[in-house]
């Protein structure tokens, strides 16, 4: 499957936040998408997913348009910048809502086991990011979005989520965005830089230092 | 059923409103018409509520299950009728 987003134009009352924005992803390749603070990333995927209206907006799959939001194709699961899993409900009940398999999860995180009939509150910021980022990475679909997956992950954590999108994304395309630039890096095949409403495909890593995204030697 | 289960989850956290509010118009006017169009105008203040609030995120856990928020709100809305029908025919048999 090849997922466009063309032509997007994002305004917050007169301020034009997004123009002109393509980005292509397809399944089998992780597509980044960097950018400093306040730049649009989050919006731009909270438009790719449904959840956010601009001005204008193109969306194709497999060069079809798609006159729908994408979350009603059923094809998309998007892990957002903030925790969306309702904070009472049971881990057990996520898991059954989502169709995954508990005991998957355990072999992967043991830590996790007394966890099964706990409430969604009742774990640390890590642990709810690292459920969510299982679920959506895990969850049956066609593509899947990732608005900053490693925040507040442990680093070996990271680690095995890495490990995750590597083996996910054999069947799904997979578009992310976070500031640990490092390892977007090493998990992405496709990076956008959005910079000034647009963004620019890096071909070369050195172009991130060339507009300004990364220091000199960063790299 | 795992969509139906999901908008379940969703309205646990109104039972219990619904249910006094319920109790209220029982004692008042025990009528399913006036029932009915209060429930829907309750619905509608939640929808609105829900979308102008932080708590518009919790939608997303619900459209990563392609459930739509109109989906959602009117399924919620269909189960407070029938749980709302049932208590007003069993509270007039008692009164």
């Amino acid at each position: 499957m090849i997922f466009e987003l063309d032509n997007v134009e994002l305004y917050f009352k007169n301020k034009r936040i997004l123009n002109g924005i393509y980005l292509k992803a397809e399944t089998g390749k992780v597509t980044a998408i960097l950018g400093i603070n306040g730049c649009g990333k989050s919006s731009l995927l909270n438009i790719a997913f449904g959840n956010l209206k601009p001005k204008y907006m193109l969306i194709r799959l497999d060069n079809k348009p798609l006159l729908k939001p994408l979350y009603k194709t059923k094809l998309v699961k998007y892990l957002s910048q903030y925790n969306f899993i309702p904070n009472g409900m049971k881990l057990s009940l996520v898991f059954n809502l989502y169709n995954i398999d508990w005991d998957n999860f355990i072999k992967d995180f043991d830590s996790f086991s007394e966890y099964k009939h706990a409430r969604f509150r009742g774990l640390s910021g890590g642990e709810r990011r690292l459920v969510e980022t299982y679920i959506i990475l895990k969850a049956k679909s066609e593509i899947v979005i990732l608005d900053e997956p490693f925040s507040h992950l442990a680093p070996l954590h990271i680690e095995r989520v890495k490990q995750l999108i590597t083996e996910e994304k054999e069947q799904k395309i997979i578009i992310i965005s976070d500031h640990m630039y490092r390892h977007i890096i090493d998990s992405s095949d496709t990076i956008y830089l959005l910079q000034n409403g647009t963004t620019k495909k890096i071909e070369q890593l050195t172009e991130l230092e060339d507009y300004k995204y990364l220091s000199e030697e960063s790299l | 059923m795992q969509r139906f289960l999901a908008i379940l989850a969703f309205y646990k956290p109104f039972v219990v409103w619904s249910f006094i509010v319920t109790a209220i118009i029982g004692f008042f006017n025990p009528h399913l018409v006036p029932a009915i169009i209060t429930k829907l105008f309750l619905t509608v203040f939640a929808w609105y509520f829900v979308s102008e609030t932080s708590n518009r995120r919790k939608l997303t856990f619900y459209k990563n299950l392609g459930i739509s928020p109109l989906k959602l709100f009117s399924a919620m809305f269909i189960v407070d009728c029938i749980l709302t029908i049932g208590f007003l025919i069993i509270f007039k048999e008692f009164t």
